[in-house]
């Protein structure tokens, strides 16, 4: 094999790191974005027997955004095996314990139950913040565009640029706000 | 054969025991236990192994479609198109390939491939293709004989 050719052998079976930010993103849409990195399916070379999937690191797992009333409504159902061992936990609550937990289980439910999903998930980094280890970040060489950006904050714009945003109404001096 | 009576057809029904057990046990020979020695165990398992092997000469296609699939699904991603305008666009430039080589294509030739979808790609921009008026056109098509007839 030339050196060429082993170049090439290398490129296409290399593991490639991917970066997700997951501030702002809806943990079960994003879930089926990054399972196609974990197993591979966005490679040509993908069978389901081959291992090419590829490492991806997902950050600030503190900050995503659940829809409607699910941080209220979403229940989490753990059992012990013993009698009366069932327990519910809401969203909220489970991700106020671990906040990684909410993300690395809908990716889990995301994939199908096979052999390969516990090792595939072994090649998901999650963090609640964007304090990655070093070693970690050197290997990274590419990020997963988020699925929406992440919306401004009107205290978060200065005051003089909001003073510049144009008014459809003037409210009349007598009126209360709220 | 000639079958005189009804007693006579009884009799001559198909061919010696042996043979007919025989024909069967050939089918059984790498089954384990008594699936193998036992005649009557062996048949109904010879039954379902031949149902299945009809069943799996159907799966076996489906599943390889399947996988071209895939993998076409992975290659024309990169190229920002979907599997659907790739086969849509190369049908309507009458290139006339299948899932099949297209995933060998993918795979051995990444640049022929990545000329096909930009020639795919560039074929539905021009039909007025919904999903890909985003998509830039590529540079590296010639458009002039690719505009469709009007008919």
């Amino acid at each position: 094999m030339s050196l060429l050719r082993k170049g090439q052998q290398w490129g296409t079976f290399a593991c490639v790191w991917h970066i997700f930010d997951a501030t702002w993103q809806d943990p079960f849409k994003s879930a089926h974005l990054i399972k196609k990195y974990l197993m591979g399916l966005h490679k040509p070379i993908y069978h389901p027997l081959n291992q090419c999937g590829d490492h991806v690191i997902v950050i600030n797992s503190k900050e995503i955004a659940l829809r409607g009333d699910h941080w209220q409504k979403r229940v989490y159902f753990h059992h012990t095996g013993y009698h009366g061992g069932a327990t519910w936990t809401l969203a909220w609550e489970l991700h106020s314990k671990d906040p990684t937990m909410i993300i690395k289980k809908a990716i889990y439910s995301a994939m199908d139950g096979t052999l390969q999903r516990r090792f595939t998930m072994q090649r998901l980094h999650i963090f609640p913040d964007d304090n990655v280890p070093k070693e970690m970040l050197e290997n990274v060489s590419n990020q997963i565009k988020q699925l929406r950006p992440v919306p401004n904050r009107l205290y978060e714009i200065p005051q003089e640029e909001r003073d510049k945003i144009p008014r459809l109404i003037q409210y009349p001096s007598d009126y209360q706000l709220k | 054969m000639v079958f005189l009576t009804a007693q006579l057809f009884v009799r001559s029904r198909g061919p010696d025991e042996f043979w007919r057990k025989r024909q069967i046990f050939k089918l059984a020979a790498h089954y384990i236990g008594r699936k193998r020695n036992c005649y009557s165990i062996a048949i109904k398992n010879v039954h379902r192994a031949l149902l299945k092997t009809t069943r799996g000469r159907q799966l076996k296609k489906q599943d390889m479609r399947e996988l071209w699939e895939t993998r076409l699904n992975g290659a024309t991603h990169e190229h920002n198109i979907s599997l659907r305008i790739l086969l849509e666009g190369l049908n309507r430039c009458n290139i006339l390939l299948n899932r099949k080589s297209l995933a060998n294509l993918a795979i051995w030739e990444p640049r022929t491939f990545k000329c096909l979808s930009d020639i795919a790609c560039a074929k539905a921009k021009l039909g007025g293709i919904k999903r890909v008026a985003n998509n830039s056109m590529p540079e590296t098509v010639m458009i002039k004989g690719l505009v469709d007839e009007l008919d």
